[in-house]
């Protein structure tokens, strides 16, 4: 592949100073230690709109939906995509179906084993990503997970885990932020994972307010680490959510949350410089999570997080916009996202590396396959470094580049499975993809590059790669190195 | 081959386009800049890459060219362990002689030795009449009497957030806080500022899933979880070289971040090649723990030092098999934590035997956990922490740094253990004495390292 020359352009401007790339000279070594890696990008050219639209709305088009754009037009895409209605198609729902930790209360579960739970609830958010055609719900049920991220191998969590997903991720994934909060603070899940169900008044030896859950919703769910917080306000967060548990007396249902009064610091309180007075109950942490919603460096804190998750290091130019959209409607998620996704910038933007997760599903997506969404898959994702629900700090997984590109190797392994009947319980169908009567070289590339990259193989990109992988005819293998490539790590 | 010279094609890294040892002895040469590699280098580069390829596989260890060149000053390899999440230094080193610890500490403080109301088991070992271990760290005991383990205690960054990302990045990034400077890794510094002429791919591993921030910014830096998983899964009716090739043919000329990677995962992938880490078999009768990713980890980093693939720089997380974040009945959980760690480490320092004289390890956390104990029966996020050195040089035996106490009027405002030692002096010392790196500046930029003694 040669450099385009927009490519070289767009690498001289960023190195600066005139500086040329390439070429082994101290000078370009210099100039690559001194760039984060991040900043070197891919050339925006050579991608139509539509396709870089469903590539940064979604994960990625399944065959035919890139025409189906076309026709219908960007704006009634994102209309649809913003409202999505609750059917799903029916491979989905009788998927889904069979997935019993999902249809049933946490209470009943417990005579399966959590791997089991983790299992369905790993298979259930992977068919949704894969088979959902309501694809940005899907993409910010993936962000909030992250956002309000749990570990679902810590205590007995695995059995609250889908409670929380369903009702606390799922359900508000495009509705107000402030709801979002408030279920996530409610949920058993979250109250374990951050240890809330152990914050306590002070007792007589002296042992303080547990300030795991108090932190973390300061600094990763709402303010941000620069969000203009104390320690004490920590402190006093912390206590204002002492006896903010999970319920578990004996005969009442357990993985509900329960507020025991016993456990609550009455005292008076002064969190980010509100007084709250002595003598409530469980209002004091109403309170809380009242004064954080409406707080504007919620709305900076959080509008900026979804900017990166959708544009990557292109974020800047629209959270500012976001964050006011925030203050203005309460929080309202759809409306924050509407004009940033109909933006210039959204599809002019500077490429985002999709992560492990992302990159997986798209590739499902592109080959159109029968998934059962089962632990073969999951198995890949953790060696690409992303099983889902498995990350165990409370930030959730890194959103920088440099954090996965060691995740390469296993990307070729998994390209290479999936291709290769190598992945049990997932079938690629490469004849609805390719031309039965026509099968040569030409014609096969074509097919699978249209499908898979959503472009048109009339491209120069297109030419480029075909005389690059000419020396490979079977489709399967062609099929795992287009997957392989360093383009389809890009969204 | 060994001595083999060929014309190479560039990368835009100034690296040749693999790796592979046939480069190693090769002198990097200063071309005439181009925008655009030529169609012939791009040919010659893939033609190159199956020789390359041949080669590696015949080649034997013997003709590995280790550490660049052979008149360097010798440096040592560079272990950093990091126990990610806020290790209870106050639990792993105890300090016996402070009432404070136990009036504190009433349900979950480690039994002096000398507490004979308390079972031998559950008792600290005692390294010096003052300072012993946690009964789960007893492997590590005789490393400290021999002198080949130094602790530096009450140590630390400038971060006030006490939130975990923030100290980490503070301390990955090598600065006081995370809010100032450099947003690449000290590691990564550290690498870049020393002489990596022919330095091999495997110059810097990361036995992690993610790349951690200490290698931001090293070209030359690789994430790996296992080596043995570190292979390309053929698929049936493809030889290795058939994928490689086509895989090498994908990725040789990009200079977007995916590109670069690919190349350099291409470039370990054949030198990974010339060692077996299913069949290493540790010296010394060390035995390395079963179901441990740490101890797992290290004894790989072991293989490759006695591979002899120019390994420079190894980072490992310590997570343990809880996670070091005990806010939460810490007493059911921080004995296997401390046990995870002292026995991967005290397995790593016996089978590497007399080769620790050119091994630095260091074993540090973000931030101490707080003195008082929480309603959970844990501890919050604190201040002062702990670091552990081992290796060439070490000053061992010895408490290192300077101990504040831990009465009211000795903690912090919040009741944290006060930070008396930077951390960056502890690493200056290693950087400088022991890995022979004399741009401190540019490792710890705007910092004066302070003398500790930790090693020389």
């Amino acid at each position: 592949m040669k450099l385009r020359r927009r490519e070289a352009l767009q690498l001289g401007a960023v190195a600066g100073a005139g500086v040329a790339l390439t070429g082994c000279s101290a000078i370009a070594r210099r100039f690559v230690h001194t760039q984060p890696i991040d900043s070197v990008r891919l050339p925006a050219g050579d991608v139509s709109k539509e396709t870089r639209l469903i590539n940064r709305v979604s994960y990625g088009p399944i065959p035919g939906e890139v025409a189906r754009i076309r026709k219908i037009g960007a704006e009634n895409y994102l209309t649809e995509q913003l409202h999505p209605k609750d059917n799903e198609p029916d491979i989905l729902s009788t998927r889904l179906a069979s997935l019993e930790a999902l249809q049933i209360n946490a209470s009943e579960l417990g005579d399966q084993p959590e791997e089991e739970i983790t299992r369905q609830l790993q298979m259930a958010t992977l068919l949704y990503a894969v088979y959902s055609p309501h694809q940005l719900r899907e993409r910010m049920v993936e962000f909030w997970t992250n956002h309000f991220n749990i570990y679902s191998r810590k205590g007995e969590i695995a059995y609250d885990q889908p409670t929380d997903l369903l009702q606390v991720l799922r359900t508000n994934a495009l509705g107000k932020f402030p709801d979002l909060l408030r279920t996530s603070a409610h949920s058993p899940a979250m109250l374990q994972y951050l240890d809330n169900q152990v914050n306590r008044k002070k007792d007589t030896k002296g042992a303080g307010a547990n300030e795991n859950y108090a932190r973390e919703l300061l600094e990763l769910h709402t303010l941000g680490v620069h969000g203009g917080y104390t320690q004490k306000d920590v402190q006093e967060v912390a206590r204002c959510l002492t006896g903010w548990t999970v319920e578990d007396r004996f005969m009442h249902a357990r993985g509900t949350f329960r507020f025991d009064a016993d456990s609550h610091d009455t005292g008076a309180k002064t969190v980010l410089g509100i007084k709250i007075a002595a003598g409530h109950g469980v209002e004091d942490g109403d309170k809380v999570l009242d004064i954080v919603s409406r707080h504007p460096m919620t709305a900076k804190f959080v509008s900026y997080k979804i900017c990166r998750f959708f544009l990557g290091d292109g974020a800047d130019a629209w959270s500012d916009k976001m964050a006011e959209i925030y203050l203005k409607t309460g929080g309202d998620i759809t409306q924050m996202l509407r004009p940033m996704l109909l933006s210039a910038e959204l599809v002019s933007g500077p490429p985002v590396m999709k992560r492990p997760y992302d990159y997986s599903v798209s590739a499902l997506r592109a080959l159109n396959v029968d998934t059962n969404g089962d632990l073969a898959l999951h198995h890949h994702l953790e060696r690409m470094g992303m099983p889902l629900y498995q990350w165990p700090m409370p930030d959730g997984y890194p959103d920088r580049t440099s954090a996965w590109t060691g995740s390469l190797l296993a990307r070729w392994n998994f390209a290479f499975a999936l291709t290769t009947s190598g992945i049990h319980g997932t079938d690629i169908r490469l004849s609805d993809v390719l031309e039965p009567k026509k099968s040569g070289y030409n014609t096969n590339f074509d097919n699978l590059y249209a499908s898979i990259f959503g472009e048109d193989p009339a491209s120069d990109a297109a030419a480029e790669m075909r005389e690059r992988l000419k020396s490979h005819r079977e489709p399967e293998r062609l099929a795992a190195l287009l997957i392989s490539s360093p383009e389809f790590q890009w969204r | 081959m060994g001595t083999e010279r060929l014309p190479l094609g560039c990368d835009g890294t100034g690296r040749p386009l693999e790796g592979g040892p046939n480069i190693v002895s090769r002198p990097l040469h200063g071309d005439p800049i181009s925008i655009h590699p030529s169609r012939r280098a791009f040919l010659l580069g893939t033609a190159l890459s199956v020789v390359g390829w041949m080669n590696t596989r015949n080649s034997a260890l013997a003709d590995v060219v280790v550490n660049g060149k052979g008149d360097a000053p010798k440096k040592d390899i560079f272990i950093s362990v990091f126990m990610r999440g806020g290790a209870d230094g106050l639990n792993l080193v105890v300090p016996t002689f402070e009432d404070a610890y136990y009036r504190k500490r009433p349900s979950i403080n480690v039994a002096s030795p000398k507490n004979m109301k308390v079972d031998a088991a559950a008792r600290a070992v005692d390294l010096d009449g003052r300072w012993a271990l946690h009964p789960m760290m007893a492997p590590l005991q005789p490393l400290f009497k021999e002198g080949k383990l130094a602790i530096v205690h009450a140590c630390g960054s400038g971060d006030q957030s006490r939130s975990h990302f923030e100290a980490m990045l503070a301390m990955e990034r090598g600065l006081a806080t995370e809010e100032s400077g450099s947003a690449s890794g000290w590691v990564g510094r550290h690498l870049d500022s020393t002489d990596h002429s022919g330095s091999s791919p495997l110059r810097a591993v990361a036995f992690s899933n993610v790349m951690p921030d200490l290698l931001r910014g090293a070209t030359d830096a690789t994430a790996l979880n296992s080596l043995s998983d570190f292979k390309l899964a053929l698929p049936q009716g493809m030889p290795e070289r058939d994928l490689h090739a086509a895989l090498k043919n994908l990725y040789n000329t990009g200079s977007d971040a995916v590109s670069i990677a690919g190349r350099e995962t291409l470039a370990v992938l054949d030198t990974l090649n010339r060692i077996d880490p299913d069949d290493y078999a540790p010296a010394n009768g060390a035995v390395y723990p079963k179901d441990s990713q740490f101890a797992t980890g290290l004894k790989q980093v072991a293989c490759m030092i006695r591979g002899n693939v120019g390994l420079e720089v190894a980072c490992l997380d310590h997570r343990g098999p809880y996670l070091w974040d005990t806010h939460v009945a810490q007493g059911t959980v921080f004995g296997a934590q401390a046990g995870d760690l002292a026995a991967g480490l005290a397995a790593f320092v016996k089978d590497m035997g007399s080769e620790m004289g050119r091994i630095t390890l260091v074993a540090m956390t973000e931030f101490g956990r707080r003195l008082q104990e929480n309603s959970g029966i844990g501890t919050d996020h604190g201040r002062g922490g702990v670091m552990f050195v081992t290796g060439g040089g070490t000053h061992g035996g010895k408490v290192h740094g300077t101990w504040p106490g831990l009465e009211d009027r000795q903690l912090d405002e919040v009741g944290d253990l006060r930070v008396t030692t930077d951390y960056r002096n502890v690493l200056s010392e290693i950087v400088q004495l022991r890995l022979k790196n004399n741009h401190i500046d540019k490792v710890f930029p705007d910092f004066t390292p302070q003398p500790v003694g930790v090693v020389s």
